[in-house]
C-alpha cells in the first residue's frame, strides 16, 4: 500500500509540470495583456508596469523564473489585485469555498445516497417513480435558476436568511450550500438507485437471503458497500470542483470563495492568479483521486494495490 | 416552600434574562447605530493611492484619504487639505495653504512634505503608477513653508482643480496605511467587503454622521438587487439592466438615474476600406439609425439620445444636444439612402459590414437594433461579432480587422478635452485612428488658449470629428443607484461621485436625538 501510494505520488509530479506548462503559454496566447484596458495607458506607463512584473523578458525566462518561484512555494503577486500575492487570495478564498464545498457535499452524499437506495428498495412503485422524477428535474434545473428563486423566497421575501454576504454562520451557509447541493443530490441518487439495483440482483445477495439474513442486514452489510462504488468514483473529481468554489453561486451570493478568482482571472488575463488556481485545482484533483482509489480498496476486498 | 424556591427561581430568570436583553441592545446599538452598507461594483484592483485605477478603487479611496481639494454632495470641487489657494496671472503657479488641523489617523499633522512625497512616489517608474500620467501637466511641486505646497504648471489645465481630488495626487503618510481622510480602513476580506471606521483625527470629523461604513463587492447586479431589497444595502452601485420599468414600479423613487459624463457611440475604422475615404457611406450608417428609438425601446433606463460626442451638463459646454434632422425621421431617412448611393452601394450591391462589440446582453440588444436600421432603411447586410472583453479591446486597438465597432468615454474630469483626447492622431486612445492635421491643431491651440476660447476651440475640434464622421454618437450615459429612503445627502451629479463622509441615516438619526 505504501509502495503504490509512493508510486501514486511520484507519478503527480510529471502530470503537474505539463498541467503548469499548457497553462502557462496557453494564457499568455490569449490575445490581449494583464494591463489592455478600455482606456489604453500610455506606452511609457505600459513599460514601466509591464517590467515591474517581468513581463518584458523573453517568455521562456519568465516560464523558467515562474517554475522556480512554484518549487518555493510563491505564487507571485497578483497583476490584478495589486494589493495581494496570489497566496494570500487563495489562502483567503479556499476556506470559504472548502466549507461550503465540504457541506454541500455532506449534504449532497447523505441525502443523495439515502433517496437512491430507498427509490431502489421501492423500485418500480410510486415512491420511486417521484423520487426519480424529482431526482431528474433537480439535475435539468441549473444552479443559476435555483439560486436566485432561494434568494427571492428566503431573503427578499420572507426575510428569514441573508441575500448574500459570507461569515461562518448557519444562516448565511444555508442557501448557498443548498444551491450547490441540489444538483448533486439528484445526480447522486440517480446514481445509487441504479447501481443498488443491479447489487440487489446479484448472486451474492441471493445468497445472504438465503441464509436467512434479516433483510435490513442483506442491504446495509451487503447491497450498500458495492452500491456506491460508482458514487465514490463520481464524487472524487466532484468533490474537488465543488471543494474549488462554483462560480455560479458565489456570484449570486457574493461568496469571496476561489471559483470567482478562477473566472475573473483569466478575463484580467492576471497570468499569475490564474496559474495558481489551475496549481491548486490541479493538485486538489490528485489528490482527490488519489484518495477515491484508496476508499476502493476499503469499500472493495477485491482490489489491491501491491 | 416549594413554591417559593421556583418563585426565586424565576425572579433570578427575570434578572439574567433582562441583563441579556440589555446587553444585545447595547451590542446592537454599539454595532449598528451609524452604519451605512454601500454596493462597491467589483473588487478593488488596489487601495494603494497610485496603483489604483477602476472606479470602485477609487469610491473606497476617496473615503479614506483626502487630496488638497475634495468634492461636495453634489460632486463639485471644494476646498479639502488645503484651506484655501491662488495663482498667478496664467494659472501656471498655485500655491495651496493646508489646513493646520488636518491630521494623519494617527494624530500626526499632515504638511506639504507629505504632499511632496505621494507625487515624487507617484512619479516614480519603478513604482509603476497607472494613473501616473495625469500628473503630465506638472512641471514642479516642492514644499515652500509645512504648511504651503506649491505647484508650477507646463500647460493651462482647467481641470486642475478636479485633478486635486484624484487619488494619484493624495498626500502620502511615512506609513502608508495611514488614513488622511474622514475614515480608515479596519478591515478588508478580497471578494466580500472593505469595513471603514470614523476617523478620529480627521480634521471635520464632528461633521461626519457614519461611524461605519461597509463597503459589499457586489460582482453581479441581479445579486446587488436582492441584497438592496432584503434591507442588506443602503446604497447599490448599480441596478441589473433592462429592468427600469419594472424597477420603477417596484421601487419608485428609490431608483436614482441622472446623467453622467459619459458618451456610448460606434467608431469607424478609419484605416482601411470600406470606410476609409468614403464620408457619404459613414454620414448614410449614422443618419439611418433612430437614437431615440434606441434609447427609448432598446436601452429604457433613461439615457439620452446622441448626436455629438460630448454630454450635455460640462459647465460651459452649448448644449446643442440635438442635430436638426434629429425630430425629422423622414428627411434623415431619405438622406441617408441619398448619402449610400452616393457612397457607391445600393440595393443591388449592399455594404456588407462586421459590427463588433464586447460580450454584454445590451451591447447586443443595441446592436441587433442598429443592424436592423441599417437593413431597413439602406439595405446593409451587417455581421455582428461579439468578443470576450481583452480581445475585443486589442483587436480595436490594433485596427486590422476592425470595422465598426463599439466605442465610449466616461469622462476623467469635466471637461471636453478629456473626451476629445481619443481622437488625437498620436493618442494611444484613438482606435478610430481618425487622423486630421486642422483637428489636433485646434486641440494644441486650445490648450495653450485662456479659458473662454478654449471652450470655442475645443468646440470647433468636435465639429471637424462630427464633420469627418469618425463616429456615431448613439446616446449618453446614465448613472443609476438604488438609495434607500432613509439615505440623506445623496446627490445626483454628472460625476456620479458620492462620499460616504456626507451621508446620513434619516430615522436613525431622530432616534439617537
Amino acid at each position: 500500500m505504501l509502495n503504490y501510494s509512493l508510486k501514486r505520488l511520484a507519478s503527480a509530479i510529471p502530470t503537474l509540470l505539463l498541467l503548469i506548462t499548457v497553462a502557462f503559454f496557453l494564457i499568455r496566447i490569449a490575445p490581449g495583456g494583464p494591463f489592455d484596458a478600455e482606456k489604453a495607458l500610455p506606452e511609457d506607463i505600459k513599460a514601466n508596469l509591464e517590467a515591474k512584473y517581468q513581463l518584458d523578458q523573453p517568455l521562456i525566462i519568465q516560464y523558467v523564473r515562474y517554475l522556480w518561484q512554484i518549487v518555493q512555494l510563491d505564487l507571485g503577486p497578483s497583476f490584478h489585485y495589486r494589493d495581494w500575492t496570489v497566496n494570500e487570495l487563495i489562502a483567503q478564498g479556499a476556506p470559504v469555498s472548502f466549507t461550503l464545498g465540504a457541506l454541500a457535499l455532506v449534504l449532497a452524499f447523505t441525502l443523495g445516497t439515502a433517496l437512491g437506495a430507498w427509490a431502489a428498495l421501492k423500485q418500480n412503485s410510486v415512491a420511486d417513480y417521484s423520487t426519480m422524477s424529482v431526482a431528474m428535474i433537480g439535475i435539468s434545473i441549473p444552479n443559476f435558476v435555483v439560486a436566485p428563486l432561494l434568494v427571492l423566497v428566503f431573503a427578499v421575501t420572507l426575510g428569514w436568511l441573508p441575500a448574500g454576504g459570507w461569515s461562518y454562520s448557519f444562516s448565511h451557509l444555508l442557501l448557498p450550500t443548498i444551491a450547490l447541493a441540489l444538483p448533486m443530490v439528484a445526480y447522486i441518487a440517480r446514481i445509487t438507485r441504479g447501481s443498488m439495483i443491479e447489487v440487489l440482483h446479484s448472486g451474492f445477495i441471493r445468497t445472504a437471503r438465503a441464509k436467512g439474513l434479516p433483510e435490513r442486514e442483506v442491504i446495509v452489510q451487503h447491497a450498500l458497500k458495492p452500491a456506491l462504488l460508482p458514487v465514490i468514483s463520481y464524487m472524487g473529481p466532484a468533490a474537488a470542483g465543488i471543494l474549488t468554489g462554483s462560480v455560479v453561486i458565489e456570484r449570486i451570493f457574493t461568496i469571496p470563495g476561489i471559483g470567482s478568482h478562477f473566472v475573473q482571472g483569466a478575463l484580467n488575463r492576471d497570468y499569475t492568479l490564474v496559474m495558481g488556481v489551475v496549481i491548486f485545482y490541479g493538485v486538489l484533483i490528485i489528490v482527490m483521486n488519489f484518495l477515491v482509489d484508496l476508499l476502493y480498496a476499503w469499500l472493495d476486498p477485491r482490489i489491491r494495490y501491491d | 416552600m416549594h413554591r417559593r424556591a421556583q418563585r426565586r427561581i424565576s425572579s433570578q430568570t427575570v434578572r439574567w434574562l433582562g441583563l441579556i436583553v440589555v446587553l444585545t441592545m447595547a451590542l446592537a446599538a454599539t454595532a449598528s447605530d451609524r452604519t451605512i452598507h454601500r454596493g462597491l461594483g467589483p473588487e478593488p484592483d488596489s487601495l494603494e493611492i497610485h496603483q489604483a485605477q477602476g472606479l470602485s478603487a477609487f469610491n473606497v479611496l476617496r473615503d479614506i484619504h483626502e487630496g488638497l481639494l475634495t468634492r461636495d454632495s453634489s460632486g463639485q470641487p471644494v476646498a479639502g487639505i488645503a484651506l484655501e489657494w491662488h495663482s498667478d496671472q496664467q494659472q501656471r503657479v498655485w500655491t495651496f495653504r493646508l489646513d493646520p488641523e488636518a491630521r494623519w489617523s494617527d494624530g500626526s499633522v499632515i504638511t506639504a512634505d507629505d504632499f511632496v512625497r505621494g507625487w515624487s512616489l507617484a512619479l516614480d517608474p519603478a513604482r509603476a503608477s497607472p494613473t501616473a500620467h495625469w500628473l503630465d501637466p506638472i512641471e514642479s511641486f516642492r514644499a515652500l513653508e509645512p504648511h504651503v505646497f506649491e505647484v508650477q504648471l507646463n500647460i493651462d489645465t482647467p481641470w486642475f482643480q478636479e485633478l486635486l481630488t484624484l487619488p494619484v495626487t493624495f498626500p502620502m503618510a511615512e506609513h502608508p496605511e495611514l488614513s488622511s481622510g474622514p475614515f480608515m480602513l479596519e478591515q478588508r476580506v478580497p471578494g466580500s467587503q472593505i469595513q471603514l471606521l470614523a476617523n478620529p483625527f480627521f480634521r471635520q470629523a464632528d461633521q461626519v454622521w457614519p461611524d461605519q461604513i461597509i463597503w459589499h463587492v457586489t460582482e453581479d447586479p441581479g445579486a446587488e438587487l436582492s441584497r438592496f431589497r432584503a434591507g442588506e444595502l443602503h446604497i447599490t452601485e448599480s441596478v441589473p439592466p433592462g429592468r427600469y420599468r419594472w424597477l420603477r414600479q417596484q421601487l419608485g423613487q428609490q431608483l436614482r438615474v441622472s446623467p453622467y459624463l459619459g458618451s456610448f457611440f460606434l467608431g469607424f475604422n478609419l484605416s482601411q476600406p470600406p470606410f476609409a475615404d468614403n464620408l457619404e457611406l459613414r454620414q448614410a450608417l449614422s443618419l439611418a439609425i433612430d437614437r431615440r428609438l434606441l434609447v427609448e425601446r432598446v436601452l429604457g433606463s433613461g439615457e439620452l439620445p446622441a448626436w455629438r460626442l460630448i454630454p450635455p451638463g460640462l459647465s460651459g459646454w452649448p448644449q446643442s444636444i440635438e442635430a436638426a434632422h434629429a425630430n425629422n425621421d423622414q428627411a434623415r431617412i431619405e438622406r441617408s439612402r441619398r448619402l449610400y448611393q452616393q457612397a457607391g452601394y445600393s440595393a443591388e450591391r449592399p455594404l456588407e459590414v462586421e459590427l463588433r462589440f464586447n460580450t454584454s446582453l445590451s451591447h447586443r440588444r443595441l446592436a441587433v437594433a442598429v443592424a436592423a436600421m441599417w437593413k431597413q432603411h439602406l439595405g446593409v447586410r451587417t455581421r455582428l461579432v461579439n468578443e470576450e472583453w481583452k480581445v475585443f479591446v486589442t483587436n480595436r486597438r490594433q485596427g486590422r480587422i476592425t470595422q465598426i465597432m463599439r466605442g465610449g468615454w466616461i469622462a476623467d474630469w469635466s471637461d471636453a478635452g478629456n473626451f476629445l483626447q481619443l481622437f488625437e492622431s498620436d493618442s494611444p486612445l484613438n482606435y478610430t485612428f481618425f487622423s486630421d492635421p486642422e483637428f489636433d491643431r485646434l486641440l494644441v491651440q486650445a490648450s495653450q488658449a485662456s479659458s473662454a476660447q478654449r471652450q470655442s476651440l475645443l468646440y470647433e475640434a468636435e465639429q471637424r470629428l462630427l464633420d469627418q464622421q469618425a463616429i456615431i454618437p448613439l446616446y449618453y450615459y446614465v448613472s443609476r443607484h438604488l438609495v434607500h429612503p432613509d439615505v440623506q445627502g445623496f446627490a445626483d451629479n454628472p460625476m456620479d461621485i458620492h462620499l460616504s463622509r456626507w451621508l446620513s441615516l434619516a430615522d436613525r438619526t431622530d432616534q439617537n436625538q
